[in-house]
Formats: C-alpha cells, sequence, structure tokens
C-alpha cells in the first residue's frame, strides 16, 4: 500500500483509535486527556496538510477501497478518497476543529468529566474527518451516522441539566428523520445504478433523469437534516444547552456542513427539479432564520439561527445549478463561515465564562471596554458574517447573491434580502452586547479570558479577515482544478454594490435601533404585533413538531396502540383461553353416569352418522 | 477432520447427564463446557455446508447438515451458553434445564427430518416453561401457561403441514430434501395450507404482530436469565423456520414467483415493527419496552424474508443483501437483546425498580452501569460501529428494490424505534438525579460480565467479515439454486 493512502486512512483512524485512550489516560490525569486530544487533532491536521501539498496541489487523487463484506458475492467497498473537494474539506475541519479542542482546554478545565468531554470531542472530529474521506456512500453514511451520535452525546454533556437531556434527544430524532431518507437515498441509488452507486464515483451509471431526481431529493432529505434546514432546523436552537465549544465545532467544523458536503458530493445526480427544490429550502431557510434571529434574546441562539441561514446560502449556492461553480461558491462560504462562526462562538463562549453563563443579552452590554480582546474580535467576525466588504463573509456570500442574479431575479432578490436580515440580527447581538452600560452584576464584573481561549480566537480572527484573498484560486481549485497559487479576488461589478448598500442599512439601522437607547424596537413590536408574534413563536414550526407531531400524534397513538395491545389482542387471547374452559365446564355436564343417557347419545351419534354418510355419497365425497 | 454431530450430541447428553447427577456449582461449569464444544464443533466443522448421515430408523431419516444459518446460530447459542453461566449464579437445576434446552435447539438448527424437527421444536418448549414458571415474577402461572398453549397452537399447525406434505406426496419418509423437492405435485390446495401451517408456527414464534401476546408476559415474568435465553434464542426458531425451512418451501411450491404471500409477510413485518415501536414508547416498565424491541429487531428478519421471496432471484444483489442481512440480524439481536436484559437486571438489583418514572440521573451515581446501557441501548438502535447496523442496513437498502415508495413506513419504524430508546435513556440515566433511589450501587461482576457481549458486538460491527466469511457458497444451492 502507498504512504499516501496509509497517511490519509491515519488522518482519522489515529484520533479514532485514539479517543479510547484520551477517555482512559484522564482516569489517571484528568488534564492529560486535554493535552493528548488536542494533540491527535493536530497530528491529523498535520497529515492533512502534509497531504495537501505533496499529493492534492499535484492534481493526485488519492483512493483506496476495500471490500467490507468480502464473502458476500456483491461488493460494498469501504475505503478513501481524497480529491481536491475532500482534501480542502479535510483541512479545514482538522484546522478549525484543533482550534476549537484548544480553546476548550482553557474552557473546560474546571469540568470533572472533562476526559470524557475529550473523548467525544475527538471522535466527533475524527467522524467529520472520515466522513469528507469516505470513498462510498455506505462509508459516508457510517461517519455521518457517528456525527450524529457523537452531537447526541455531547450536547447531552451536562446530562444532569433536563434541558440539555431533552435537547440531546431532540437532535438525535431530528437528524435521524433526516437520515433515513439518506438510508433511502442509498437503496435507490444502488438499484437504479445496479450496485455501482456503491461508491461515490460510481453514481454516475445512473442515468435516468426521474432516476436521478429521486436519488438526489432522497439524498437531499439526509442533508436537510444534519444542515440544519427547513423544515429540520429545529433542533439546532435547542442545542444550545452544550457547552459553547461544542456548539463551535456543530456550527463550524463538523456536523452542519456534513450535509452540503454530502450534496456537493453527489452533485452529478442532481437534476434541475431537484436542483429547484434545493434552491428554494436554502431560501426559505434564509429568509426565516434571519427574521427569528432578530427577535431572539440568547446570545448562542441568535447565533444558531444565523448558523441555519449561512448554511442556507451554501445550499442555496448549489441549488443555484451552476455546476462546478456551484460548487465552488458553496464550499468558499462553507470554509469562510467555518472560521467567522467558530470564532463568534468562542468569542460568545469566552463572554460567557465571563458573565457567569447568563445568556439572555438583555442582561449584558458595555463589554467592549471589560474584555477588549474578545469583543474586537467578536467585531470583526459580526462583520465577516454580515458581509462587510473586505472580510471573508463579503468575497463568499455576495459572490453567492451575484452569481444567483443570471439563475432567477426572484432568487437574487431573496438572497440580498437575506444579507438585510443577517446584517441586522448579527450587529443587534453586537450592539447589545458591547455598547452602552452594563445590564446586569455579571456583567459588571467580566473581564478578559485567558490566553490559551484567545489564541484560538486571534487565530480564527485572522483567518476571517484575511481569507477573501483566496478567492480566486479556492473556486478554481475546488473546480478540479490543480492549484495556482493565484491569490486575489473574483472581479466585482456593479451588481455586487446591492448587497453591499443593503448590509450597511442593516448595519446602520441596528445602531439606531439597539446601538443607543431608543423606542424604535419597541414602536415596531406593537406596530405589527401580530407578525411580532408569528416571528416571536418561530412560525410555529417547533410547535407543530413538538406539541402537534410528537405529543399528539406519535405519543397519541402510541397510547391507542398500547390500549388496543391490552384490550384487544391481549383480550382476544384471554377470551379464546377461557372459552376452551368454560365450554369444557359445560361439556362436563353430559358426564351425568345415567347408562340410559349414554344410550341415547350412542344412539343420535349413529343416526348422525348415518345421515352425514349418506350425505358424502350424495354429494360424491365417498364412492 | 471434521467433528461429528453425533458424538456431539453424546458427549452433549453425558454433560448433561452429569450436571443432573452432579451438585452445587458443577452445573454451572458444566455450561460452559457443553457451550464451547458447541463452538468446536462448529469451528471444526470449517464453517461450511457438512452433511451427517447416519441412515434411518424406522421411517426417521436421521440425517443432520451444519449449513451457513445453523452454524452462526450455532455460535449464538455458545454464546447464549457462556454468557448466562458467567452472568447469573442460578440454581443447578436452572442450568440443566438450559442444558436441555440448548439441546433441543441444536437439534432444531441442524436436523433434516421434519420429525425430527417437531419432536425438537416441542421439546424447547418443556425447559422454557419450567424456567417461568419455577422462577419466574409475580404473575409467573399465567405467563408460562400462556406462553406453553400459545406456541403449542402453532406447532400443531405445523404438524398437520408435515403429515399433510407426507400423506399427500405419498412419501416413504419425513426427509426434509424429499418432502420439500415433492411440493408442487400435490393440489393446490393442500399446497396453501402446507404453507399456511408453516408460516403460522413460525410467525408465532418469531414473533409477529397480532400473534405475539405470548411474547411481553413471557419476557417480563420469566426470571431475568430466563428472559436472556428465551429472547436471544428462541425467536430464532421462527426466524430459522423462515429463513431454512419456509423459503424452500415456497420456492419449491407452484407458489414460487407470486406476490400474495411475500407481500403479506413485508406488511406483516412492516406493521410489527411500526406498532411494535408505539407500543414500546408507551411502556413504564424497561423489561416490558425492551421485549417490544425485541419484536422491532425480529420484524426486520420477516421484511428480509418477504422481500427475498418477492424477488424470487430477479434482483441478485438485492437479494442477497437481504438474505446476508437476515441472517447476520440473528445473530446480533441475540446478542444484543441478551446484553440489554442482563444490563435491565444489574440495574433493577440496584435500584430496586426497572420502571422508568422511578429512575432518573443514573449517570450520576451509576457511571460505567449507564454506559453500557446506553452502549447497548445505541446497539439497539443500530448504530454504526455495533453489529445491530450491518444487519439492518444491509437489510433496509436490499429492500429499497422491493417496497420503492413503501420504504417510508420501514424509515418511520426506524425513527420510531430510535425515539423510544432515546426518550428511555433521557429519562432513565440522564436528567437530574432522582433523589429518592438513596445510595445505589451496581454489582461489579456483572458489570464486568457485560463486556463480552459489548466486545463481540462492537467486533462484529466494525468488521462484518468476521461472520460473514462463514456464509459461504453454499447458501444458493442450498435454496434450491433459486438464482
Amino acid at each position: 500500500m502507498d504512504l499516501s493512502i496509509i497517511l490519509t486512512f491515519l488522518i482519522f483512524g489515529l484520533p479514532l483509535i485514539g479517543f479510547p485512550f484520551v477517555i482512559g489516560i484522564g482516569y489517571i490525569k484528568k488534564n492529560y486527556s486535554m493535552y493528548l486530544g488536542s494533540a491527535l487533532i493536530f497530528i491529523s491536521f498535520l497529515i492533512t496538510l502534509f497531504l495537501f501539498f505533496t499529493y492534492t496541489v499535484n492534481g493526485t487523487v488519492i483512493q483506496y477501497s476495500f471490500n467490507w463484506l468480502p464473502s458476500l458475492p456483491a461488493i460494498i467497498p469501504l475505503g478513501i478518497y481524497a480529491d481536491n473537494l475532500s482534501m480542502i474539506m479535510a483541512l479545514m475541519v482538522s484546522f478549525v476543529g484543533f482550534l476549537i479542542i484548544l480553546f476548550s482546554v482553557g474552557y473546560m478545565k474546571e469540568d470533572p468529566n472533562r476526559h470524557v468531554f475529550f473523548g467525544e470531542m475527538v471522535l466527533f472530529t475524527s467522524s467529520m474527518l472520515g466522513l469528507v474521506l469516505s470513498s462510498s456512500l455506505i462509508m459516508l453514511f457510517i461517519f455521518w451516522e457517528l456525527v450524529g451520535l457523537c452531537s447526541y452525546l455531547l450536547i447531552g454533556f451536562w446530562y444532569y441539566k433536563p434541558n440539555a437531556a431533552s435537547a440531546a434527544k431532540k437532535a438525535f430524532i431530528v437528524t435521524r428523520v433526516g437520515d433515513v431518507f439518506f438510508i433511502a437515498g442509498i437503496g435507490a441509488a444502488i438499484l437504479y445504478s445496479s450496485g455501482g452507486a456503491l461508491s461515490v464515483t460510481g453514481l454516475s451509471s445512473i442515468h435516468l433523469v426521474w432516476q436521478k431526481t429521486i436519488v438526489s431529493l432522497l439524498l437531499f432529505g439526509g442533508a436537510i437534516g444534519k444542515s440544519a434546514q427547513f423544515p429540520l432546523h429545529v433542533w439546532i436552537p435547542d442545542a444550545m444547552e452544550g457547552a459553547t465549544t461544542v456548539s463551535a465545532l456543530i456550527h463550524a467544523a463538523t456536523m452542519v456542513t456534513a450535509g452540503v458536503y454530502l450534496i456537493a458530493r453527489t452533485y452529478s445526480i442532481f437534476t434541475p427539479t431537484s436542483l429547484t427544490v434545493v434552491l428554494y429550502v436554502g431560501i426559505v431557510t434564509i429568509i426565516l432564520s434571519g427574521l427569528i434571529g432578530l427577535v431572539v434574546n440568547d446570545i448562542k441562539r441568535i447565533l444558531a439561527y444565523s448558523t441555519i441561514g449561512q448554511v442556507g446560502y451554501m445550499v442555496a449556492a448549489l441549488g443555484l445549478g451552476l455546476g462546478a461553480t456551484s460548487i465552488g461558491l458553496s464550499i468558499y462560504q462553507l470554509e469562510a463561515h467555518a472560521f467567522f462562526k467558530a470564532l463568534l462562538f468562542l468569542t460568545a463562549g469566552s463572554i460567557l465564562h465571563a458573565v457567569m453563563n447568563v445568556r439572555d443579552i438583555n442582561k449584558m452590554g458595555g463589554l467592549w471596554k471589560k474584555m477588549p480582546i474578545t469583543v474586537t474580535a467578536m467585531f470583526f467576525g459580526a462583520l465577516a458574517l454580515s458581509g462587510f466588504p473586505g472580510l471573508a463573509g463579503f468575497f463568499s456570500k455576495d459572490s453567492i447573491i451575484t452569481a444567483s442574479y443570471g439563475v432567477s431575479i426572484f432568487a437574487w432578490a431573496l438572497l440580498a434580502i437575506g444579507g438585510f436580515l443577517t446584517a441586522l440580527y448579527a450587529f443587534r447581538m453586537f450592539f447589545k452586547v458591547a455598547l452602552g452600560k452594563p445590564r446586569s452584576n455579571a456583567a459588571e464584573h467580566a473581564h478578559e479570558s485567558k490566553w490559551i481561549m484567545l489564541i484560538p480566537i486571534l487565530v480564527l480572527a485572522a483567518f476571517s479577515i484575511i481569507f477573501g484573498i483566496f478567492q480566486r484560486g479556492f473556486y478554481s481549485f475546488v473546480e478540479g482544478n490543480p492549484v495556482t497559487l493565484a491569490f486575489g479576488i473574483a472581479p466585482l461589478t456593479t451588481l455586487d454594490l446591492i448587497p453591499v448598500v443593503l448590509m450597511l442599512a442593516g448595519m446602520g439601522t441596528a445602531y439606531y435601533a439597539w446601538g443607543r437607547s431608543s423606542t424604535i424596537p419597541s414602536t415596531v413590536t406593537n406596530g405589527a404585533k401580530d407578525f411580532y408574534l408569528l416571528v416571536k413563536n418561530k412560525f410555529f414550526i417547533d410547535v407543530f413538531f413538538t406539541n402537534v407531531i410528537a405529543e399528539r400524534g406519535i405519543i397519541g397513538l402510541s397510547a391507542v396502540s398500547d390500549g388496543f395491545e391490552r384490550r384487544a389482542i391481549g383480550g382476544l387471547v384471554n377470551v379464546s383461553g377461557s372459552l376452551f374452559q368454560n365450554s369444557g365446564k359445560v361439556l362436563r355436564k353430559i358426564q351425568t353416569g345415567l347408562a340410559r343417557q349414554y344410550a341415547l347419545i350412542v344412539l343420535i351419534g349413529l343416526i348422525l352418522a348415518l345421515i352425514l354418510l349418506r350425505i358424502f355419497i350424495l354429494a360424491g365425497v365417498i364412492h | 477432520m471434521t467433528f461429528q454431530l453425533s458424538y456431539l450430541f453424546l458427549i452433549l447428553t453425558l454433560v448433561i447427564v452429569a450436571s443432573i447427577i452432579a451438585r452445587g456449582k458443577i452445573a454451572r461449569y458444566l455450561t460452559v463446557l457443553f457451550s464451547a464444544l458447541v463452538f468446536m464443533f462448529v469451528v471444526l466443522n470449517n464453517m461450511t455446508l457438512t452433511n451427517f448421515d447416519y441412515g434411518s430408523l424406522s421411517i426417521l431419516t436421521l440425517s443432520f447438515q451444519l449449513n451457513f444459518v445453523s452454524s452462526v446460530l450455532l455460535i449464538l447459542i455458545s454464546f447464549i451458553g457462556v454468557f448466562v453461566s458467567l452472568r447469573y449464579s442460578s440454581s443447578p437445576g436452572f442450568f440443566v434445564l438450559l442444558q436441555f434446552l440448548l439441546f433441543s435447539l441444536i437439534g432444531i438448527f441442524t436436523t433434516r427430518d421434519f420429525i425430527l424437527f417437531y419432536i425438537f421444536w416441542e421439546m424447547v418448549l418443556i425447559p422454557s416453561f419450567f424456567a417461568i414458571g419455577i422462577w419466574g415474577g409475580s404473575n409467573k402461572n399465567y405467563a408460562a401457561m400462556k406462553f406453553f398453549i400459545y406456541t403449542h397452537v402453532g406447532s400443531v399447525f405445523m404438524l398437520l403441514a408435515i403429515f399433510t406434505m407426507y400423506f399427500t406426496e405419498g412419501a416413504s419418509n419425513f426427509s426434509m430434501a424429499t418432502l420439500i423437492s415433492g411440493i408442487n405435485a400435490i393440489p393446490m390446495a393442500y399446497q396453501s395450507f402446507i404453507i399456511f401451517g408453516f408460516l403460522f408456527a413460525f410467525l408465532i414464534k418469531l414473533p409477529t404482530i397480532p400473534l405475539h401476546s405470548w411474547l411481553p408476559d413471557a419476557y417480563v415474568e420469566a426470571p431475568s436469565e430466563g428472559t436472556v435465553f428465551i429472547s436471544a434464542l428462541l425467536s430464532k426458531m421462527g426466524a430459522f423456520g423462515l429463513l431454512v425451512i419456509f423459503s424452500p418451501i415456497f420456492m419449491a411450491s407452484s407458489f414460487a414467483g407470486s406476490t400474495a404471500v411475500p407481500i403479506a409477510l413485508m406488511a406483516l413485518g412492516v406493521f410489527s415493527l411500526i406498532y411494535s415501536a408505539l407500543v414500546a414508547l408507551y411502556q413504564k416498565d424497561l423489561k416490558r419496552m425492551m421485549s417490544y424491541a425485541s419484536i422491532g429487531h425480529m420484524s426486520f428478519i420477516t421484511i428480509a424474508v418477504g422481500g427475498f421471496l418477492y424477488l424470487n432471484g430477479s434482483n441478485p444483489l438485492a437479494s442477497q443483501l437481504l438474505y446476508y442481512g437476515a441472517v447476520f440480524q440473528l445473530i446480533s439481536h441475540g446478542i444484543i437483546i441478551a446484553m440489554v436484559f442482563a444490563l435491565v437486571d444489574t440495574l433493577e438489583k440496584a435500584t430496586g425498580t426497572r420502571q422508568i418514572p422511578s429512575l432518573g440521573g443514573l449517570a450520576r451515581k451509576l457511571p460505567v452501569l449507564s454506559f453500557f446501557i446506553l452502549t447497548a441501548f445505541l446497539a439497539s438502535v443500530a448504530i454504526p460501529g455495533f453489529s445491530g447496523f450491518v444487519g439492518e442496513i444491509s437489510i433496509l437498502l436490499g429492500s429499497y428494490a422491493v417496497l420503492k415508495y413503501y420504504l417510508i413506513f420501514v424509515l418511520i419504524g426506524v425513527v420510531l424505534t430510535a425515539s423510544y430508546h432515546v426518550f428511555a435513556l433521557q429519562r432513565t440515566i440522564f436528567g437530574p438525579y432522582n433523589e429518592f433511589l438513596g445510595d445505589i450501587k451496581a454489582k461489579k461482576e456483572d458489570l464486568l460480565v457485560a463486556i463480552l457481549p459489548l466486545a463481540i458486538i462492537f467486533l462484529l460491527g466494525i468488521y462484518p467479515a468476521l461472520l460473514f466469511h462463514t456464509f459461504n457458497i453454499y447458501l444458493m444451492p442450498f435454496l434450491g439454486g433459486i438464482h
């Protein structure tokens, strides 16, 4: 086996094999597991970096498959497939993952179960690395499930909090709904390609358009669940009950990007019909999350809704159907988002650390003075999130908006409005956190975090600012060309101005409404009360899923089934049992002991037998 | 060298006799020996198809066969034998009954004669009946009688079907090979009855809803060690029947290629899956909940057999996935459910209850037990990395070729299955600690034994070839050249 293949396996294999040791070493000394965990992911990052610059930049695709079930005549391949797309994802996942784990070393150092936490974080990152390097849909699904499992464990890490336990359950079940679509998609792909589609490169052997549409829509169903798109986005805001670093990992490097990666990986089978679905699911998600983000007060939930919206841009970019260009646009947004979203979550985590985990932004304020480095970093994060010219988010998001103009003006308008909403809620959050006077005792006594938490923040802030210069090279790289090392950005047109104007308008509005004391928010709220309530209740989607489907529908059906089970089925069995017992009681009475009665019964029996015989002969049964 | 089955039977009989005579703990140790012998038998016979012919005794043909399904099941038998005797220190009488049961099961899984098959089939009832009736819970008499009578009704129909085959074909013995190959020559009405008779018996044993009501009572009322072997092994009788007896009969009959029976089977399977999940969601007793989980797992086998018969060899890839998936599900379900019930017992011993509402936050006081329960439940949900995943994903992928859009119902079942597991986890091991439980401790030895099944399901989950390489080329000719 070639060295490159072994090394590629090691990228995810090392942390995968290492994670039990991370937990195990914690029983010797808790802190060792923090160091071992960070080291494992760092080594993965180094290997990825090495492979990237030795092989991938030269256009070498590392691939290797073996048969999972050797004795089956059918071949179920597992293995690795590392092309440009996979490697750029692996690079991002291991890098951002490492920074987040490094931050966790400072963030979780008081937790008594931190060895378990680091073990799970390592497993989470390695599963995601395995996911992006998989050579077959089956292997991709295996890691897909492991990613889901880790999110379940990590969201519920503080299991003694009822909310955390409940949020973990919700995340597991909601993503499971998506996962079963994925299973159906693999099943359909295998059937329609006569088994070829078991490897990611074999999807091209599906030829008929309707078959492609079915397979792609089913796979997209899986992506909706993992990438938290409408209508399965409901798990993500609740998942904020977990530790902030977990949220950072879920939102930036792993989990939500898995769905986008899946679509990009299987992009060849997306037909125009399914692409339209993809585009509008993305757009609906952007608008909904943008509106909800405006009325939420929990700092982490605002970030959660912003993730939903930004992933919506990635999905919408894929839905534009521009071939390899779409993949480039989407993955570039994915990576830029990974940097600034990790940055935002880590700064939020740093702030929460300082204000004793009070998550309500109404209870913060004036933190810019208290924690200058963190909040300045957050400022750049918010700028990047809104797409301020010059920062990463601008190049990634505005390119998508501009590209959509050629596809559909309607879509373009909605995407641009989404940009306005993004700037609005991002700076609503930022101004409420940073400006004004401290509005609670905790915010009064906030102070700057330790260096081990600041270093990852500063690195991520740097990337959020400068990532734009890679734009052109990135696009051509993801599209499958070897690296040209062309720094620089895609040429701008006048069309690019409109989103910028909208974004600045959003920022300005946010300043006027929330950056200083103002009555604008309450006026708007009172003016459009019905609409406000609709948004405040998250368009009743959560309520619908929880109260109608889960509690009334499933639990109700379950109660009915249980009643049916005990009364009808159980009753029927008991009735038939007692029927035989009672018939025994009745027939027992024939046993009178009177010879005359017995003789009579014998006579009746004889006559009946003769009549039956006669009937049978007449009917021809007996000859 | 081959290890003759006759020797195995002889030695096992001696072991059973020794267990009866010996006193104290010896019966328990002999059960381990018993299991080791069975395992050795499978390994030494190279895990391929081996026939053992010992002539005939009057109308009985003493012909036996170790095929790939029975190899897998014999491995499961030896695992359960070892697991139960390591995990439970029951009375010597129990271990004698257990050995007797394992012996009968080996007979069922190897014999190629219908009368012997029936005899072994009925022999299984005796130890199970006594295990429930003697060591069971508060409602043991009711559960034992219900179990006995209910499954016996199924067997009667099977016996009638066997006799119908024998007399209408005018055969001279009860050899399976002869009777099955001659089935398509007899009138359709008789064929229908034969199909019905076998199906009825196997679906009760599996069990499939609505023929399942013996199961929750038997599982809940049986002592924990009884639940372990009943759930892990007795349901495999029905599955074995469907895979190795019923499928060839159906394929050989004039019904081969018709779709009514396969569709009915799949519908029953899907219904069982959803219904059992819905009922399980509402249970408060962990043991009862997991009894329904067991029904849900077995319904995958009904779906697989239905799909396999429906395809009738027309889509080799899907057929293979379905059949292999079903066989893999046999062993993986056996081990997972044994682990689950053993852990529920540990939990009950530690906390004094297995009612979900009385538990909560156990992860704080019993971290190791909680870890095992978590992994066992995740294995039961078929998370990758555990053996349950391999069987379930093979069946799901294969059944798309048959069910197409109707697969959605299976998938609903899968989501519901995940839901009640996770819901139960949330209320037992997660959440705030229920202070009413006081200071609790789990038995260390019990936790130590739980490593064994966990290791096996984990190994099989990441490297299924470990077992799958036993599944050899002999499957196809064995099923009568349907491919």
